[in-house]
């Protein structure tokens, strides 16, 4: 039987092929890698006979150790999976999250003269499957290289933000830089930001003495420069181009270069105290998004099995609770919190910032104890809620959702000439 | 001095590459080549990455070598995300993939079962994303030349890369709009006997490519490349060649190189070059290898299933079209150049309808006529439409008009002065009166002087045969 990567000679009713057995997943296929590169695909029920010609023992890859060096800062990459760190699969065809993180350093060996760089795997999951089980052991992580001098996570880029929010409030007071970075663009491909995103994020550790949590992604579509984003004020804001990512209701903390220069764009506080960890998530929050003919037994449902919910509404904050057709929403919202159900209300419009009190409506809500919070991006307040709900009383996570913890919430709300960059 | 190719141990073969004219392969960008000031502006990087084997190639590392920046100019009308590698790639342009298929028919090749688009690594940026996509769609076809029949071992459908404009030490500079138009590459076998061969071969590609009906024209739209060997040399791979007409003499260059490399005891590379105005040739490259492919993930594979091949029609090639010309009696040269510019169906229809012209007259009336009638009458040429034309031979082939008058009834179609009563012809009757009394009024003349006292009173209304004959009867 041949295998994969075998020197193969194919023998069908009429002719004969020779070249590399590929794998494959399809059971009617055989794909055959040709002299000159391309990949021929040939009808299993047409092949009489495949002939091993010569088994092919996997390439050793060169390894890429290096000694640590005196002057550098030490930094650790941990892997999580996602398209930082991908690769072609054979048995799916498509990319999917499988090279490890040394294979990084392998692609980017430029980092070892920027700092001494270590790498640890602490997951190995697509961003679009990661769980709060995930994030516990991100944290745990950390926790193993708290003595580094920065940690840079590679992360896939689908719910990057919700991570990088996560870890903000998980970790407080925080007296290292963790930088949060992903790819849209795949490491299998030459043309792959993951390279320029692991530079930056190497350079803003090695060049500054910033504490905390924060994404490093393209600011543009040109290979230039990278924003440092605030970790949870930040939305991935486009499926496929490379500078996604952008501050919402806020700006990017600074913009890196591949050679290490920082320009500043806005303060930030050094963390002062101890560092406290709290990385527990509840399973009890949820997020709910309204639309025209809202279903009132989705509501039901989150009413009883959660015991919080962030609800992305519409505008400055409402829902639909106001017809008489409505009128069961608004009395079940109404019990639902007498009974201590947290009712967080933030924005589907992203941009801007809820208002209790500017119209009757809202006050409806603001009256049944619904908590507005204020310009905080509905996926960060979720994340917010769970990990409130994780470490804290009830009341007490009532209370501190719509106060800031880790600039999630900003207290003015300055004009920006243009609305979207 | 006349080269002895087959003592030489000559091994050439061609390969074609010719732009379709349809959308762009991977997304629905139009694929037009303009020269409009782009307002998109661009700078990328490129890594290198290892194939799917894990290997290097020599190629892309040389490339990688000179560490550059590549900028970038594109024109929002004619560019997506898509060309600057910022969303993945759509489906493959069926328009296209229909075209690659009958193109392998065309050529006698074997369809392959699945059709899977590899990504060919080149870092020389002319690709954003670093990798060119192509896909192989036949094997083994074959072509019939002059001096028998010649392979073609592939047939592959890849995308155009984009256009350099700008070289310098830190960067180079290209225009997107090519980028993404669909290329058909139809590669023949090392069977060319010698340099003039080749370019035969490259010619008849060219023309059974245009048969398609889908394929662009124009300056840049078919690029031909020359591998070649001689014993005790190596493969070289020779491209960018001016026209047709310089293969030969760089073919015949490129052999005397080798040979004065090899008497000079050194050894020839494997390696691309590109060919010179002056008919030489210069390094480009290394020659790249098959670990520069690797599987394009965005695009799943292509099962070619019998009922989509008996669906692609064949067309008939230009060289067949020409034959039928070259049957009503037209130059066969004149009737390959009617079928490139899409009218010998026009044509033909014409013969079969203008039963009393020949075809031959109606191509030089095409040709010619507007010209006449500028000459003469002082029409603009370019207010000549098709249906003036066709008047005119319709009218000349119901003999309502006398040939030599064709060029005035043109001008007065294009004026709208046109009275068909201006040309009635002079009947029989008529002509030999006139005839007679012509001889009559002035007895003794030569018949050169008659013929114009005769023509002089019709005013060249009346042809000129026709009024010989009535001369001759009378005298």
């Amino acid at each position: 039987m041949a295998n994969p990567g075998d020197l193969v000679k194919v023998v069908t009713s009429d002719k004969e092929f020779s070249g590399t057995l590929m794998p494959t997943k399809s059971d009617t296929t055989l794909f055959l890698k040709l002299e000159n590169g391309y990949n021929l695909g040939i009808d299993k029920k047409k092949v009489k006979e495949v002939k091993t010609i010569k088994t092919t023992a996997p390439v050793r890859k060169e390894s890429h150790s290096v000694k640590p060096r005196k002057g550098l800062k030490n930094i650790v990459i941990l892997y999580t999976g996602g398209t930082i760190a991908s690769k072609v699969d054979y048995t799916t065809g498509g990319v999917v999250a499988q090279s490890g993180a040394d294979e990084l350093l392998q692609f980017v060996p430029e980092l070892k003269d920027i700092a001494n760089v270590t790498t640890d795997r602490v997951c190995n999951v697509m961003s679009e499957d990661m769980s709060f089980a995930e994030y516990a052991q991100i944290i745990q992580g950390i926790q193993k290289h708290l003595d580094k001098d920065g940690i840079i996570i590679g992360h896939g880029t689908d719910t990057l933000t919700y991570t990088a929010a996560a870890l903000a409030f998980a970790l407080e007071n925080l007296h290292l830089p963790i930088l949060v970075i992903g790819s849209q663009r795949s490491s299998d491909r030459a043309s792959s930001d993951a390279a320029m995103h692991l530079i930056c994020a190497s350079q803003f550790i090695a060049k500054t003495d910033f504490k905390g949590v924060a994404i490093c992604m393209h600011h543009s579509s040109n290979d230039d420069v990278c924003a440092i984003l605030p970790a949870t004020k930040s939305r991935k804001m486009h499926t496929s181009r490379r500078d996604a990512f952008k501050a919402i209701n806020s700006e990017p903390l600074a913009l890196v270069d591949e050679k290490g220069t920082v320009k500043w764009i806005s303060a930030h506080a050094a963390p002062e105290g101890k560092l406290w960890v709290r990385e527990k998530f509840s399973p009890k929050a949820a997020l709910l998004k309204m639309t025209p003919n809202f279903d009132t037994e989705m509501l039901e449902f989150a009413t009883k099995r959660y015991d919080g919910i962030i609800v992305e509404a519409t505008g400055l904050g409402n829902m639909p609770t106001n017809t008489p057709g409505n009128q069961d929403k608004y009395l079940m919202l109404e019990q639902y919190i007498k009974k201590g159900g947290i009712v967080g209300i933030a924005s589907q419009c992203l941009n801007g910032r809820v208002h209790g009190t500017s119209y009757t409506n809202l006050r409806r809500l603001l009256n049944i104890g619904c908590v507005f919070c204020e310009d905080m991006l509905p996926e960060t307040a979720y994340i917010k809620l769970a990990w409130l709900l994780g470490n804290f009383k009830k009341e007490d996570a009532q209370s501190l959702l719509a106060k800031n913890l880790r600039g999630e919430i900003t207290d003015r709300s300055p004009y920006q000439e243009e609305l979207m960059e | 001095m006349a080269i002895d190719y087959a003592s030489l141990g000559f091994k050439a073969g061609v390969e074609i590459h010719q732009q379709l004219d349809t959308r762009k392969l991977f997304c629905n960008c139009p694929s037009i080549v303009h020269d409009v000031e782009p307002d998109i502006h661009l700078h990328r990087k490129l890594r290198l990455v290892s194939g799917e084997s894990g290997q290097i190639d020599e190629a892309a590392l040389f490339e990688k070598a000179k560490e550059k920046e590549f900028l970038y100019d594109a024109c929002s009308t004619s560019c997506c995300l898509v060309e600057i590698d910022e969303e993945p790639v759509k489906l493959p342009n069926d328009e296209a993939l229909r075209t690659a298929l009958q193109t392998a028919l065309l050529f006698h090749a074997n369809v392959v079962d699945e059709i899977q688009f590899m990504r060919k690594t080149v870092l020389d940026g002319s690709n954003v994303s670093g990798f060119q996509r192509t896909a192989l769609i036949a094997l083994d076809g074959y072509l019939d030349t002059s001096k028998g029949r010649v392979s073609i071992p592939t047939i592959c459908l890849e995308e155009e890369s984009a256009k350099k404009i700008e070289t310098t030490k830190e960067y180079t500079k290209y225009r997107l709009d090519r980028l993404g138009i669909p290329l058909i590459e139809v590669a023949t076998g090392p069977d060319l006997k010698d340099a003039e061969h080749a370019r035969e071969a490259a010619e008849k590609i060219g023309l059974i490519l245009r048969s398609t009906g889908k394929v662009k024209r124009g300056i840049g739209t078919i690029r031909q490349d020359v591998n070649l060997s001689i014993q005790g040399g190596n493969r070289v791979e020779i491209k960018g060649f001016q026209d047709l007409r310089s293969i030969p003499k760089v073919i015949d260059c490129e052999i005397e190189r080798q040979l004065r490399e090899l008497k000079a005891g050194k050894k020839v590379e494997k390696e691309v070059r590109k060919a010179e105005p002056d008919f030489t040739s210069s390094y480009l490259r290394p020659m790249p290898g098959a670990a520069r492919m690797y599987p394009e993930t965005d695009v799943p594979t292509i099962p070619i299933t019998k009922e989509m091949l008996s669906s692609i029609e064949v067309p008939e090639l230009i060289e067949d079209q020409a034959k039928e010309l070259e049957a009503l009696g037209i130059d066969s040269k004149l009737a390959i150049n009617l079928v490139k510019e899409g009218k010998s169906e026009m044509l033909k229809n014409l013969a079969g309808k203008l039963k009393n012209l020949k075809a031959s007259f109606i191509v030089d009336t095409f040709n010619s006529l507007p010209g006449a009638a500028k000459k003469d009458f002082g029409i603009e040429e370019a207010h000549v439409k098709e249906e003036h034309l066709l008047q005119v031979l319709t009218l000349a082939n119901e003999d309502k008009i006398p040939k030599n008058q064709m060029a005035r009834a043109l001008a007065a179609l294009v004026n709208g002065t046109f009275k068909e009563s201006d040309y009635a012809g002079v009947s029989d009757t008529e002509l030999e009166k006139a005839v007679k009394e012509i001889l009559e009024k002035a007895p003794g003349l030569n018949p050169g002087a008659y013929m114009g006292l005769i023509m002089k009173h019709f005013g060249g209304k009346v042809d000129g045969k026709k009024a010989m004959e009535a001369l001759k009867k009378a005298m």
